[in-house]
């Protein structure tokens, strides 16, 4: 039987600030409970040392405005790198899954960056997913994102992506950061479907967490039939979380990633520190490592401490009725979007909020409406900076499913858009690994 | 002068050494069955050879631990074990005698679960039946908190005061429950012995009016003197490649990264220098496939050494793994890896003509030429020494780093030359550096380094503080320290360096190795700061002191 592989990277000099939940001392318990616990020692286990991402490998999926070192620290290239590390190791078989415990998080970043949202800066787990299919030609990645807070980033990223299904349950929009993630977000016109969002009301506890999993996330996958699937996995919908309100124990986490099975999970959020963190990583690696775990508890727990809110049964069957039916006509909903489509590009305006650098962007989204691929896409981005900068950038991508039609125009539309007034400009070409930027004005272009 | 003496499994080796140079070396085959004996033999010839002068220090590393647990000869021993919460009972395989009880510490040194008297007394009960007289007792977290295991103690003693007790807090604080249960258990299980060896040993010493200082040779390169090791009999297991690696440091004495390649009869130990520091096993010594809190060096063992047979089997050229005895060359009865060497290379070692004429016959019989066969056996003991030495890099290379400085600053080890050590290390050694193109260092004194490592070494103590100043507490993780802060409010990083300091120095004081701490330096200088809502509640520091492995002031160096 192969090991479980476990990265744990707590990045014990790194801090958003002294105060913030984002700091060094948040895996320090967890690191006191897994040592004392001997998990490394463990015959199930192998323990991996942390790695270095590449600003390829950022720059596979963001858009870093000025550019990628005025977005990252040192931590960030860690954090990420070790996903990427763990991602090899379960990719080439050295393991059977993997667990990296890493921070800083990211699935609150997007596309374009232009500062840090909701305590992140670059996507951990879109990063990993874009490396895998880049290095080793997956194709079919589902992402399970089990953090408290919506993975509003993670969502962007792969909006319009059909080959990616992303599924996030989380405390309800209307109560909670970042306020999205509601039944109707469902994806890009030519990738609807395989968006699917989940919002729990708060205090849900394990058993409608798990009711969720169990008739709506397997079915998912079973259909969906991934390459690897990845748990997104933030710890913040328990009991004892300071910034959310639900009602998830220890068990309840194990239990969830035993039934999920995850080939690959990334530490997102999770800001119980003491209470809750030590506990839930020990159940994930336990869960994970096919360890018992039914001596783990948190010292404060019983099962009967809390009580599913009156309804929620109900209304969680009618989240999982309602979102197997949207999944279930994706493709023909799709088809349908395409044969009615009467303009070459779908367009769609937004402004996104940067709650950690208190940024306010606005953007200009275009995706080409294709008849044999899922489209490129084109942001045209600004936003004022921290510094006082007003920057406006223009991005195109062109992901790794491009038509040879959608590449041509893609490239066409990185010339076109130096003609217009932002200062930079970037090419995202995932087929041909390539990534430019160039600066309108001095005309000077850097490629990675 | 200076007195090292090294019980190895064959032979004992043993050094008088004063003034950069040795003096006398001695070397018997060890009798397994009473150490005591083979180790005094060495000793009254070196003594002998003292002429009377003044002994200021002997420096013994033995085997007896070593040999009492890899022998399963250790009295049966129960381990009470207090989990709490976590990793299921079946995961706690050190011994079948183990009890699970009642209580639970976290974290943060706070009792979240009681013990329970009654369960606790028919866990003596049923112990009482069994005839078992030694019990170790270990608690999770109990190395932040141990009043468990103090009040599990008092029970045990109540219950009957002839049983004997060890508790974890008081073999080891470092994080890792498993490893500290462990480590406690082989302590319950080799104390009394070694205490009975130590008093021999004592009175051995005594009887022979010698005025030195007794010292014991531990894993970690570090010597204790023999009342300190009373209680810890653990750390004196492994000090055999302890004693080798440090030799071959004190022998070099420089910042280079060497492999040290200690070529015995019938193994072969492989351990790295870095900078000219040892290099640890990240997992603390393993007993019985069991990982303890034991600091060893981390040391790499094949089965293959100078006097390993080469005999024919099956129309294939076998190597090893036995030893029958010596070389031919040297008077043995079937030739070995040294006579291939000899032969191969024209060394002239011995009796060079009957390496030779051994080798023939075993030629003859695999219907191979000489030179093709000593050709096949250099190859194959160049090849799994290489590959060990690989192996070790790579795992060092591969050690988890937690910081990101440790990350974007992680080295590659760049290797700068090959330490050879033990009787066959000039036969195989520079082979083996040219192979791997770098220099060869083979000192003069290299048959002998193991007992020069042990005679030369300082004493080694590391201590690690853990200080919570929310719950206004500190322990530490050896010597069993722990009290309160006269102000927590404001204590700083630079406090708690002068607390390490201060600590460092009292269980210096306990061991009786006061007078090192002037050698001690920081290795571990971490601060959280602990909040609570968006307000700082307090700080959690962990500070590491250590008087590292290295020499004693009277050692210069070797004067050739």
């Amino acid at each position: 039987m192969k090991p479980t592989g476990i990265l744990f990277f707590p990045a014990f000099d790194w801090a958003i600030s002294p105060t913030h939940p984002e700091r060094e001392e948040r895996l320090l318990y967890t690191r006191d409970q897994i040592f004392e616990e001997g998990i490394m020692d463990l015959p199930q286990i192998r323990e991996y040392q942390p790695g270095l991402a590449t600003f390829k490998d950022i720059a596979r999926v963001h858009f870093c405005v000025p550019d990628i070192e005025a977005q990252i620290t040192e931590a960030h290239l860690v954090s990420a790198g070790s996903a990427l590390r763990m991602a090899d190791a379960v990719v080439t078989g050295e393991v059977k899954n993997g667990f990296a415990i890493i921070r800083p998080p990211g699935h609150h970043s997007m596309t374009v960056v232009h500062g840090n949202r909701g305590f992140c800066n670059i996507n951990n787990e879109a990063i990993m997913v874009e490396y895998l299919r880049h290095k080793y030609g997956l194709k079919r990645i589902a992402i399970v994102d089990t953090d408290v807070h919506h993975g509003d980033g993670t969502q962007e990223i792969f909006w319009d992506d059909p080959d990616v299904l992303f599924i996030s349950f989380h405390q309800d929009g209307r109560t909670l950061y970042p306020g999205s993630g509601f039944m109707e977000e469902k994806g890009g016109p030519l990738a609807y479907g395989t968006t699917i969002n989940i919002p729990l009301s708060p205090r849900t506890t394990d058993d409608g967490i798990l009711f969720i999993l169990d008739k709506l996330v397997m079915p998912l996958l079973e259909e969906f039939k991934p390459d690897l699937v990845v748990n997104s996995a933030g710890q913040d919908n328990h009991y004892s979380d300071p910034l959310a309100n639900m009602c998830f124990s220890a068990q309840g986490y194990a239990r969830l990633n035993q039934r999920l099975k995850p080939d690959i999970a990334v530490l997102e959020g999770g800001y119980s520190v003491e209470s809750a963190l030590p506990y839930i990583n020990m159940g994930l690696i336990m869960a994970m490592a096919g360890i018992d775990f039914s001596n783990l508890k948190e010292p404060d727990y019983s099962p009967h401490k809390f009580k599913e809110p009156a309804g929620n049964r109900e209304a969680l069957q009618r989240i999982v009725d309602t979102q197997l039916r949207v999944f279930r006509e994706r493709e023909e909903k799709i088809a349908l979007t395409r044969a009615k489509s009467d303009r070459p590009f779908r367009m769609e305006m937004r402004n996104i909020f940067y709650d950690t650098d208190y940024i306010h962007e606005q953007q200009r989204v275009e995706v080409r409406m294709c008849q044999t691929c899922a489209g490129f896409r084109t942001i045209v981005s600004s936003a004022r900076h921290p510094s006082g900068r007003e920057y406006s950038v223009g991005c195109v991508s062109i992901p790794f499913g491009a038509c040879s039609e959608c590449q041509t125009e893609g490239q066409e539309a990185y010339r076109t858009l130096q003609q217009g007034n932002t200062q930079l400009v970037y090419l995202q070409n995932k087929i041909a690994d390539e990534y430019r930027v160039i600066d309108t004005r001095s005309k000077q272009e850097t490629r990675l | 002068m200076l007195i090292g003496i090294d019980v190895g499994g064959t032979f004992t080796d043993g050094i008088l050494f004063d003034d950069g140079r040795i003096l006398a070396a001695v070397k018997k085959p060890t009798r397994t069955d009473n150490l005591q004996e083979s180790l005094l033999a060495v000793l009254d010839e070196l003594l002998s050879a003292a002429q009377g002068a003044d002994i200021a220090r002997v420096v013994l590393s033995t085997t007896l631990v070593t040999n009492l647990l890899a022998t399963g000869q250790g009295e049966r021993t129960a381990l009470f074990m207090l989990p709490g919460y976590g990793l299921p009972h079946k995961a706690y395989s050190v011994t079948a005698d183990i009890y699970f009880l009642q209580g639970a510490v976290d974290f943060r040194g706070r009792v979240i679960e009681n013990i329970d008297s009654n369960q606790i007394y028919a866990a003596l009960q049923d112990i009482k039946q069994k005839g078992i007289r030694r019990i170790a007792v270990a608690c999770k977290f109990s190395n932040r908190n141990k009043t468990l295991e103090q009040r599990i103690r008092d029970e045990i003693v109540k219950f009957d005061p002839n049983l004997q007790v060890t508790i974890s807090a008081e073999v080891s604080g470092k994080l890792n429950f498993p490893r500290r249960a462990a480590t406690a258990y082989f302590t319950a299980m080799t104390i009394t012995e070694w205490n009975r060896f130590a008093e021999r040993i004592n009175q051995a010493i005594q009887a022979r009016h010698l005025d030195a200082e007794i010292h014991i040779l531990k894993a970690d390169g570090g010597t204790m003197p023999l009342s300190a090791s009373l209680s810890n009999p653990c750390e004196t297991i492994f000090s055999g490649p302890a004693a080798s690696t440090m030799g071959a440091a004190a022998l070099s004495r420089d910042k280079q990264n060497s492999v040290v390649v200690d070529i015995g009869g019938t193994t072969t130990d492989i351990s790295l220098l870095i900078s000219g520091e040892p290099l640890y096993a990240s997992k603390g010594a393993r007993i019985d496939k069991h990982f303890t809190h034991v600091n060893a060096f981390a040391v790499r063992s094949i089965a293959l050494g100078g006097d390993s047979v080469i005999r024919c089997r099956d129309n294939s050229i076998r190597v090893g793994p036995m030893r029958i005895g010596a070389a031919a060359c040297f008077g043995g009865d079937e030739p070995t890896v040294t006579d291939v060497f000899n032969v191969y290379y024209e060394l002239g070692v011995g009796d060079a003509v009957r390496s030779q004429e051994l080798l023939e016959s075993v030629a003859q019989s695999s219907q191979m030429t000489l030179q093709s066969l000593c050709f096949f056996v250099v190859e194959t003991v160049i090849d799994r020494l290489k590959r060990a030495i690989t192996e070790m890099f790579t795992e060092w290379e591969n050690e988890p780093a937690y910081k990101v400085w440790e990350v974007v600053h992680r080295r590659k080890f760049q290797l700068h030359r090959i330490i050879g050590i033990g009787a066959a290390a000039h036969a195989i050694v520079p082979i083996l550096a040219t192979e791997i193109d770098v220099p060869a260092h083979i000192h003069h004194y290299a048959p002998v380094a193991n007992a020069l490592g042990a005679a030369v070494v300082r004493p080694t103590l590391a201590l690690q503080l853990h200080i919570d100043t929310a719950s206004n507490l500190y322990t530490t993780d050896s010597g069993g320290l722990s009290g309160t802060l006269p102000d927590p409010r404001n204590f700083q990083l630079s406090d708690a360096k002068v607390l390490a300091m201060s600590c460092l120095e009292e269980v210096s004081r306990a061991r009786g190795v006061e007078k090192y701490t002037v050698n001690a330096s920081f290795f571990m200088e971490e601060q959280f700061n602990m909040i609570r809502g968006w307000d700082r509640v307090g700080k959690i520091f962990e500070v590491g002191i250590q008087v590292a492995p290295g020499f004693i002031d009277e050692y210069q160096g070797v004067s050739e």
